[in-house]
This record gives structure tokens, sequence and C-alpha cells, in this order.
């Protein structure tokens, strides 16, 4: 029995000696959630340990001094009861000189009312705004968040201050950035209603007296014939001559400055069909140099007709304007489907491009022409020996090019000429990229 | 339409430019084949001789310039093919300077065709015989 009494009395010490541990862990937690100690000393064995406490509080007092905010606590009247060192940059004065001030002091006159509004408005619920601050000169835009605290000492309202002027700044930039933007959209608008004058203009306005200095070029021609010498009349012959010039440099120029405000519709045409209707048109010319012109399988792509039938037009009255001497032109006409964009792309049966060429037995020309010939008004040979303005095969890249395209010449002088071509079957946003 | 190939044709001119008056009356005005009404300088006065003329004494067609002050080729085609008094006269419109746009709106509103003004004499026979091969 005695040792069941002693069994006993050692578990009653037992216990009441882990209560008094309980006690003391719990009165522990307590004073640390409370934040009423620094630091605990713990018995570990024989040793004592200390362990000094960083409260949950502390973490958040160095996290608002160091955050890039400027944090305050006002008291329901207004005063300032704390203040981060962060908003005492903001305003050039030390902390200590801040606190007890009326936080309204701080405020620019202008936004004086609105922040009282807002004063007020926070302590039924959360609110922002921006308002001036204004202390020694300087001004500083800011946003303030307000929100109301409940502590043991009674309601406050915690302000949370961010400085915008960093935004401010890139707005004011952004915004000078949009107006320089627009500025330069409208002389570009103006620029181009000029180019749309000019080419009323020059369609009507020159061409008007142009004829008539054609018209009675003509007349007077007929009527001086006989009477004026041989001379005379081909003077008369050099006027009617250059104004027949200058009317079809007029013309070819509209079309060229037309070609960029027209976005006309690109359709699905057979380029057979294209060929076939202006060799028709052509007929006279070509039987008149003893051409031929040879094409077979041309495939059906997406294309501006009208503009793609001028394609084919410069390129074929080209060939026969620059033919040899005494031997009839012959122009081939071919085209094969390619897997890229390229002139020197893969023959692919799937492939989205298609290459088209255009080879003719002319005169040819040197390979170092091979870029500048796509120039406007560059011309290779004198006025007097080939008609035409040099405008030509501007209008052609420039289509090309409007078709999401590319083009290319090579040319052995005394051989001939090649024109290679690459164009998509499908135009993918109707001409808008 | 071989019958009225005979016949002789009345033709309203309106030009306000005077040269080209007097170009038309110069060179077409000895043609057996045509009586050239007095000109009109504008498409209003177009009108004011439709009013003034009594019915069946219209022009055989009406050759209207497109670049008139007031009311413009165009412009008076429209208001003539509007009009059921006059929707049957032939017009043609002829300019300096034809381009798509003109041509199709001409035809649009009814013109029989659209013509480049000519710079020679024979310009001037030949455009006069195309017209009278299309009405």
């Amino acid at each position: 029995m005695d040792r069941n009494i002693q069994l006993k009395n050692d578990l009653m010490r037992e216990l009441e000696e882990t209560r008094r541990q309980l006690y003391e862990a719990k009165e522990t937690i307590e004073a640390i959630r409370t934040g009423q100690v620094d630091a605990l000393v713990v018995q570990k064995g024989d040793t004592h340990q200390l362990y000094t406490l960083k409260t949950a509080d502390h973490t958040y007092r160095v996290f608002i001094e160091k955050m890039t905010e400027g944090a305050l606590t006002l008291n329901q009247q207004g005063i300032i009861l704390y203040a981060n060192s962060r908003f005492g940059e903001m305003i050039g004065m030390p902390v200590s000189a801040i606190i007890g001030l009326p936080f309204e002091q701080f405020i620019a006159k202008d936004n004086l009312s609105f922040y009282k509004t807002l004063f007020t408005t926070s302590w039924a619920g959360d609110c922002k705004g921006e308002v001036t601050l204004h202390y020694n000169e300087s001004h500083t835009s800011v946003q303030l968040s307000l929100t109301v605290l409940e502590l043991d000492e009674g309601l406050s309202l915690s302000i949370i201050i961010t400085d915008l002027t960093l935004q401010k700044t890139t707005q004011r930039k952004l915004e000078e950035n949009n107006r320089q933007l627009e500025l330069l959209n409208h002389t570009l608008e103006n620029s181009n209603h000029d180019l749309q004058q000019f080419a009323s203009v020059a369609s009507h306005d020159l061409q008007e007296p142009l004829r008539k200095i054609q018209m009675f070029s003509n007349l007077l021609k007929k009527k001086v014939t006989g009477i004026l010498g041989e001379e005379d009349i081909a003077y008369l012959e050099k006027i009617i001559g250059s104004t027949e010039r200058m009317k079809t440099l007029i013309v070819d120029i509209l079309n060229y400055s037309r070609l960029s405000a027209d976005n006309g519709e690109f359709i699905t045409a057979d380029l057979n069909e294209v060929l076939k209707e202006l060799l028709e048109d052509f007929e006279l010319m070509i039987a008149d140099k003893q051409g031929k012109i040879i094409y077979k399988d041309l495939p059906t792509l997406e294309v501006n007709r009208g503009q793609m039938r001028q394609v084919f037009q410069n390129l074929i009255s080209n060939s026969l304007k620059f033919s040899k001497e005494g031997i009839a032109p012959v122009i081939k006409i071919k085209a094969k489907l390619i897997k890229e964009k390229s002139i020197t792309g893969e023959e692919n049966i799937n492939g989205e491009y298609c290459l088209l060429t255009f080879e003719d037995n002319g005169i040819g020309f040197d390979e170092k022409y091979a870029n500048t010939i796509f120039s406007l008004f560059q011309r290779l040979h004198p006025k007097d020996s080939f008609e035409g303005t040099g405008i030509g095969l501007s209008i052609t890249k420039k289509i090309i090019e409007k078709h999401q395209g590319l083009i290319q010449a090579k040319s052995t002088p005394g051989i001939g000429t090649m024109f290679m071509m690459v164009l998509p079957l499908k135009q993918m946003t109707n001409g808008q990229l | 339409m071989a019958s009225s190939d005979n016949i002789i044709k009345k033709i309203l001119l309106a030009e306000d430019d005077p040269d080209d008056v007097s170009f038309f009356f110069q060179y077409l005005g000895e043609r057996p084949d045509l009586i050239l009404l007095p000109p009109v300088e504008n498409g209003e006065e177009v009108f004011d001789y439709l009013e003034k003329a009594h019915n069946g004494s219209f022009p055989d067609l009406i050759i209207l310039d497109q670049n008139m002050p007031k009311c413009n080729g165009l412009q008076t085609l429209a208001i003539l093919k509007n009009n059921t008094a006059y929707e049957n006269i032939p017009v043609f419109l002829y300019s300096t300077y034809t381009d798509a746009y003109l041509v199709k709106q001409s035809i649009q509103l009814g013109a029989r065709s659209v013509l480049e003004k000519p710079v020679s004499v024979e310009g001037y026979h030949k455009m006069i015989n195309d017209i009278l091969r299309l009405i």
C-alpha cells in the first residue's frame, strides 16, 4: 500500500508542477500578446536563456518608417499624432516638429475644402483623394488614403500619402507626346490634302492651257504650211511634240499620285483573262512591231484588277519599246507557285505565293541600273531615242508593293531583260497592312 | 437607226470657255448634217433654254462641258435625267481630262458617252462622228 501512496503523491506533485508551468506559459503568451514584455528568460536544463522579442508591432513600425509612402495618424480633430520620417521628407520638416500640428496646415489652399470633405467622409468609411501638399513654397501632388483605426485610446485616422510627382510627370510627358503626335498627324493630313489638291490642279487647270497650246499650234501649222519655210514648220512641230509629251507626263504623274489614295478592292482574277483583254487592246502596237507574246497557265490571284492590268501594260509596252532594231520582240510570260515570299523562292504546288516573270529579247540594260530603273523619272536612254516619261516602272513597283509583293529586274545588254514579281495568292487584310 | 442617218441633227453645246465655243462653231459650223444651236455657258442656261423651247423643238443631243461654273456637267446631267420631259435627250460629256471616276459617274447618271476634248480640227470631226454614231 505504501508504494501506492508514494505513487499517488508523486503524481499529485507532477500535476501541480504541470499546472504551474501551464499558468506560466499562459502568462507569457498574454504578456507577449499585449506587448508587455521585451524579453523572456527561459530555463533550459541548468542554464537560463534570454529571448528578446521582436513584436509584430515593431515589425510594422520599421515597415512604416522605411516605406516610400508617407504615413500619418490623426485624432478626431485632425491633429497629427504620429508621422513617419518619409512624410517629414515630403514636407521638409523634422518629424518631431510635425507632431501636434493640424494636418490641414500642409494642404494647398485650393484643395482645403476638398480635404475637409475627405476628412469628414473618412470617419464613415475608407476613402481616397488627390490633393496638393504645400509647405515652404514647394508643392507636391499626392494621393491620400484615409482609414479609421480603433485604438485603445479611441478612434483615430490613418492616412497613407503617395507622392504623385513621378506619375504626374509621366502623365504630362504622355500628354505632351500625344499632343505632338496629334500635331504631326494634322500636318500629315494637311500635306495629304495638298497632294490631292495638286492632283486636281494637275488634272484640270494645268491641262486646259496645255490643250489650248496644242490646239492653236495645230491650227497655226495648218495655216502656215506652204507659206513658212521647212525650218519654221519644224519648230512648230517641236512645240506640238513637246506639248504632247507634257500631256503624257501630267497624266502619268496623276496616275502615280492617285495610286496612294486608291484603296480599290481586291478581287479574285484569272491573270490569263487580264492578259488576254490587254493584248486585244494592244493588238495594233504589237502587230506594228511584229511582236510575239507567249504565255500559258497563269494563276488566279486576289488582285486589284485595274492595277494588275496596268502592271502588265507597263511591262509589255516597255519590252516593245526597248526591242532590238530589226529583231521581232518576243515576250515570254511565265508563272509558278512558290513556298515563300522571295524572288528565289522554291517551287511548291501548294505555295501561297506566285512568281511571275516577264522575259524579253530586247536591248537590255547594264545590271548596275537594276534598282534605279524603278525610281521616279529615271530614264536610261535619251529622250529622242525612246519616248516615255520614266514613270511607268515606278507605278509598276508601287502597284506590286500595294499587293504585298516584290519586284526585281535582271538584264544583260544586247540579250534581254527579265522582270520577276512575287505576289501572294490571297491578300491578307484587303491591302491595309 | 439607219433611217435617221440622213436627218440633220440639232446640237446644244454647254461650254463656258470662249475659245472652245469658237473651235466648235468654226470647225463644225459648215457641216451640212448639223445645226448648232446658240451655245449656253452652264447647266442653268441649259434648263433656261429647254424651258423656252416648245415641245418637239428640243435639241437632238446635248454636249456638256464637265468643268463649268454654277452647274457643272455631272450636276446638269443628273438633273436632266431626273426630269421626264428631258430624260430622252441623248447627253454627252466632254472634258479636257477624263478619268475613270468621271466616266463611271457619267455613265451611271445616264450619259451616252464621255469624250476627251479634241486638240485638232480632225479631232473635232472625229468626236462628232463618234457621237452621231452613238445616238
